[in-house]
């Protein structure tokens, strides 16, 4: 069985397809990546996935149960879906301190706090957090210790998929690495999989066994990352690779990447 | 004519203490050279392009530094220092492009606005044809329809060349550019980093690129200087640089950047990013000795107490870093 399985998945706002019959599957316990440039719908399959998204058409499957949306299936989704936002500060809420955010898990969960409390401070130090950044509000922490405390309510959820929308997004290279190398961690030790949407080629290169590129709203090309990225088929992906910016190539001074400069497509 | 900046500190004074910004960092810009300034997050390279600019925040204060810029000596601890060169020097742009437009002018009106302040005798025709002009060198399809359009309904990348067709109108010596891609996607990126190398061949400025993108600045750049909690750690050219960092802290920014080309290994625990353990000092109480000490893998007894000077690095007389070890008795 599937992490996930999607099957033609169409979504239009208004003129334009956000997707446009996308169909895939995710296997169970493995990193699945998601890349594709701004508009490519990325983001939009996130949302569907999470069935904060409806779809014009096609379905969606996580674990092979139908993506029902109802008040009560999206509660029941949570136990086993959970997704880690671009802007952490999304799923912070500014007002409230950190602990109030993790309490509520264990209202979500029917679960004593006590235990909560104690899965939490496992988790905490895990995660390299101290005890102590749960009684600080959201602003008084930094970018990386953010992406942390969002995975480690996340995880407080005990799910067994995590979808990441650009979990590196404005951290500096030190500190992506950091992160990067938790969340593989996590993966392997809480048998998770783990779907992760970012425009970095080269990280998803690393941390995911299978990947997709998406345009438009339609895939256009998937497969094992080796293949994918040594070969690719298409030449959207093969530009998107030579667009890359890349240290190893200590060419003489300001070289010029291969890349066809059409300038702007007129609107 | 190069443009320098000779010993910048600039100090920000926040509720607890104040921030130790930026330390005696200078610069050097050949004319037509790009030079990379490169750092993580609260290293300072934006409080330099602010510095030079005359932007700084109110809490911000000067505490030393000159620039020399189109063969004129400013004193940058001068309010407004430079204010002659913005625009006309000077030209900046910015990581969003929206902190250069104005939402309720056309393109046009502001591409033309540009040149009148810079040749104030010009006639409205010509004006109108120097801008459609650039639009279309920066390859923005249909130059004259874009005259009439505002700024929210182009794309990031088209507002992006637009700010780029005014830098190439106010033809600045010193064109500075903060962050100028990270919102854009990579084939976009590409496309503006060419368009910024054919202002800089057209109009023969100095580029200073503030980044935090190693992959940017070796492709495109040809020096390259790190900054580090406010002091600049190396500097040298690109090549020199990449090939032989003087600096722990660039060995280590150059490993940690992840290369395309780099394979998954089927055995994932091999499939580890190089990180940089520990966390960016606290410059209001900035420790003695080197900066980068206790985040360092090759520090020794000394590093703790000798603030380290700007030594050079193998026989190159441009590249020098500020590490004890380069230090000849």
């Amino acid at each position: 069985m599937d992490a996930i399985s999607i099957n033609n998945a169409r979504l239009r706002f208004g003129e334009t397809a956000a997707l446009d019959g996308v169909s895939l599957s995710i296997p169970q316990n493995k990193c699945f990546g998601i890349v594709g440039e701004s508009g490519s719908g990325k983001t939009t399959l996130m949302r569907a996935i999470l069935g904060l998204q409806k779809l014009d058409q096609g379905d969606i499957r996580i674990l092979g149960n139908p993506l029902v949306h109802s008040r009560a299936a999206r509660k029941q989704r949570a136990n086993f879906i959970q997704p880690i936002f671009q802007d952490p500060a999304a799923s912070l809420s500014p007002r409230s301190r950190i602990r109030t955010l993790m309490n509520e898990v264990a209202t979500v969960l029917k679960e004593p706090l006590a235990t909560t409390d104690e899965r939490l401070r496992v988790i905490l130090n895990r995660l390299g957090l101290s005890q102590s950044v749960v009684d600080k509000y959201p602003h008084e922490i930094s970018g990386g210790q953010a992406r942390r405390v969002a995975i480690a309510r996340a995880l407080l959820m005990r799910p067994s998929i995590l979808v990441a929308d650009e979990p590196t997004a404005g951290l500096d290279v030190s500190v992506q690495g950091d992160l990067l190398n938790l969340l593989q961690d996590i993966r392997r030790s809480e048998k998770i999989t783990l779907v992760v949407i970012s425009h970095n080629l080269a990280i998803v290169r690393l941390i995911a066994e299978n990947a997709i590129v998406m345009r438009a709203g339609k895939v256009v090309e998937g497969g094992d990352v080796g293949s994918l990225f040594r070969s690719p088929r298409e030449a959207y992906t093969r530009e998107l690779l030579a667009a890359w910016p890349s240290i190893t190539q200590a060419g003489p001074p300001a070289r010029l990447v291969d890349v066809q400069d059409h300038g702007e497509l007129g609107l | 004519m190069a443009i320098s900046v000779r010993n910048l500190s600039v100090d920000y004074s926040l509720p607890h203490g104040t921030a130790h910004a930026l330390r005696d960092v200078s610069l050097e810009i050949q004319k037509g050279e790009l030079l990379g300034l490169v750092g993580e997050s609260g290293s300072g390279k934006s409080t330099v392009a602010f510095a030079l600019m005359g932007l700084l925040a109110n809490n911000a204060k000067v505490i030393s530094g000159t620039a020399k810029i189109d063969g004129k000596s400013f004193d940058l601890t001068k309010p407004n220092a430079t204010a002659a060169l913005r625009g006309r020097g000077m030209a900046m742009i910015f990581q969003d492009p929206m902190l250069s437009l104005n939402p309720v002018f056309t393109v046009g009106t502001q591409l033309c606005e540009v040149l009148r302040r810079r040749s104030p005798g010009s006639d409205r025709k010509t004006r109108i044809g120097m801008a459609e002009d650039a639009l279309d060198k920066v390859k923005l399809s249909n130059p004259q329809r874009r005259m009439g359009q505002y700024p929210h309904e182009l794309s990031g990348g088209m507002r992006q060349r637009v700010v780029i067709a005014m830098a190439l109108l106010s033809e600045p010596a010193l064109l500075i550019a903060d962050e100028p891609t990270t919102a854009l996607d990579v084939t976009v990126e590409a496309q503006i980093m060419r368009e910024i190398i054919g202002l800089r061949d057209r109009i023969g400025c100095a580029v200073l690129l503030i980044t935090h993108s190693l992959g940017l600045v070796t492709e495109y750049c040809d020096k390259l200087s790190v900054l580090y909690a406010g002091e600049r750690l190396e500097s040298g050219t690109v090549n020199e640089v990449q090939q032989q960092p003087g600096h722990p802290y660039t060995r280590m920014l150059f490993d940690c950047e992840v290369q395309i080309d780099r394979e998954r290994h089927a055995d994932a625990s091999e499939n580890r990013f190089t990180v940089i353990a520990g966390e960016l000092p606290d410059t209001r109480q900035r420790p003695p000795g080197c900066i980068f000490n206790g985040r360092c893998d090759v520090s020794f007894a000394d590093c703790a107490v000798v603030d380290p000077g700007d030594y050079p690095v193998g026989n190159d007389t441009e590249h020098s870093a500020r590490c004890l070890r380069l230090e000849t008795p």
